[in-house]
């Protein structure tokens, strides 16, 4: 049986996927998207975020048949012409240094932002609790969701393929 | 090698899936760290794996029926957010909002957390305060089992191949109670608790519940203790006295350990403050 689901706006259909693989495992490995990344393989950093029906998950701990039928999308689900206001926004406030978080703090800003336009700081930082960050000190990264939230409320270009 | 994945639809396929040798998967954020650990090792993986997170029964959640029920494929996010949760059984609202990450309680289920059985979970310490009897279904039949019965060391539980925990039927709180769940570990979020602590009082005493976690091998209600709350006038004495027998009783089941002179002072702090602001909340004059 193969596994079908849709990942950045494309149905996309896998043969011998084994039951035990993750859903990191098939992105990386199977589709090439290798801007979800492996921090540590078992849920504590973050860097392997990604939505799940639009709700964020650690891809690591992700059995990837729980996305069949369903929809994913990875950090390369969000540019479509030029960066997504959330990556703008992390460029512009230098909450990027050697960027390996940086994938999974952007889906967690994304997933936020869908869920509230306006955050404050305590909503921020509950919503980006599960990404570690080991190089910025997270106050650019603060600044950059806020950064973002007010670029995506002043654009309201929050259309994501497929999402 | 060919494998098998049952994404099951109803409890008798996750049983079916059971009965030919499957191994049941809910949210997998304990299970894929361990089938890890054995992809690392070199070690044999499970062939067969039945998801259950979509069978509807593991997913009811009836707070306000006479016998409330709480499905064991409900997520932490759920349990975080549910308004009925929120209002009947605030502790278990409170409980769920600080596992792990958001990524996590999206995922991970509270019969996962159960099933697991590690001595640190944050749902267990919840469920016992709430006198949880589980609902294991097997191909043999249903049987109802206490959760301080079901959970019989750390990490380790009375199931057995082919049983399916559906979920979980709660006491009701007497009308008017007052809950809290609080968390102790070196940081506030994606944290192991060191210990934790699920209270529920009413303003007459009639059923307090008193439960500490992470410091004893399986969740336990604290009886003594409770009797104790039930049986004295409350106030700040009382808090005090309460705290310090549950340190004497933290002491008694786990020994004078090189942890002691932090945690004992800990239970004891944790205890009377968290009865103290409990029953703040119930507003009682005087």
């Amino acid at each position: 049986m193969n596994l079908v689901f849709e990942i950045n706006g494309s149905r996309r259909s896998l043969g011998n996927v084994p039951c035990h693989a993750t859903l990191l495992s098939v992105l990386r490995d199977r589709l090439g998207l290798l801007g979800t990344k492996e921090g540590c393989g078992v849920g504590e950093c973050g860097a392997c975020t990604v939505l799940l029906d639009g709700e964020p998950v650690n891809a690591c701990l992700t059995a990837a048949w729980k996305a069949a039928g369903r929809n994913v999308i990875t950090i390369e689900g969000l540019a479509t012409e030029g960066l997504h206001p959330v990556q703008e926004a992390f460029v512009d406030s230098g909450a990027i240094q050697c960027g390996f978080c940086t994938p999974g703090m952007i889906m967690s800003t994304y997933a936020l932002l869908k869920r509230s336009a306006c955050p404050d700081v305590e909503d921020i930082k509950s919503a980006l609790a599960g990404n570690l960050c080991r190089c910025t000190g997270y106050k650019q990264i603060l600044d950059a969701v806020r950064a973002a939230a007010a670029k995506m409320d002043r654009t309201h270009d929050d259309e994501v393929s497929g999402g | 090698m060919t494998t098998k994945y049952l994404a099951a639809r109803n409890v008798e396929e996750a049983l079916a899936g059971l009965d030919d040798g499957a191994k049941v998967l809910a949210g997998g954020t304990d299970l894929m760290v361990h089938l890890r650990r054995l992809r690392l090792c070199g070690a044999g993986l499970p062939e067969y794996l039945v998801d259950v997170t979509g069978v509807p029964e593991l997913n009811r959640l009836d707070m306000d029926a006479d016998k409330p029920f709480l499905g064991a494929g409900v997520t932490f996010r759920r349990l975080e957010r549910d308004a009925a949760v929120a209002r009947r059984y605030p502790l278990l609202a409170q409980a769920g909002a600080v596992v792990g990450s958001l990524q996590i309680r999206n995922l991970a289920t509270i019969g996962g957390n159960v099933a697991n059985a590690s001595p640190a979970a944050d749902g267990l310490t919840a469920l016992a305060a709430l006198g949880a009897r589980a609902e294991v279904v097997s191909s043999n039949g249903v049987r109802h089992i206490p959760l301080e019965e079901l959970i019989i060391g750390p990490n380790t539980t009375c199931l057995v191949p082919g049983d399916l925990i559906v979920g979980f039927k709660l006491d009701r709180p007497p009308e008017g109670s007052a809950q809290r769940f609080y968390k102790v570990g070196r940081r506030r979020a994606v944290v192991i608790a060191r210990m934790n602590l699920a209270v529920s009082l009413d303003r007459e005493m009639t059923d307090p519940r008193l439960v500490l976690g992470a410091c004893f091998p399986s969740p336990r209600r604290m009886t003594e203790v409770e009797r104790l709350l039930a049986s004295e006038t409350p106030g700040p004495e009382l808090w005090r006295e309460a705290g310090r027998m549950a340190a004497e009783q933290f002491v008694q089941v786990c020994g004078w350990r090189s942890s002691a002179p932090y945690k004992v002072p800990a239970v004891a702090n944790l205890v009377s403050r968290t009865l103290e602001s409990t029953w703040a909340e119930l507003g009682v004059a005087g």
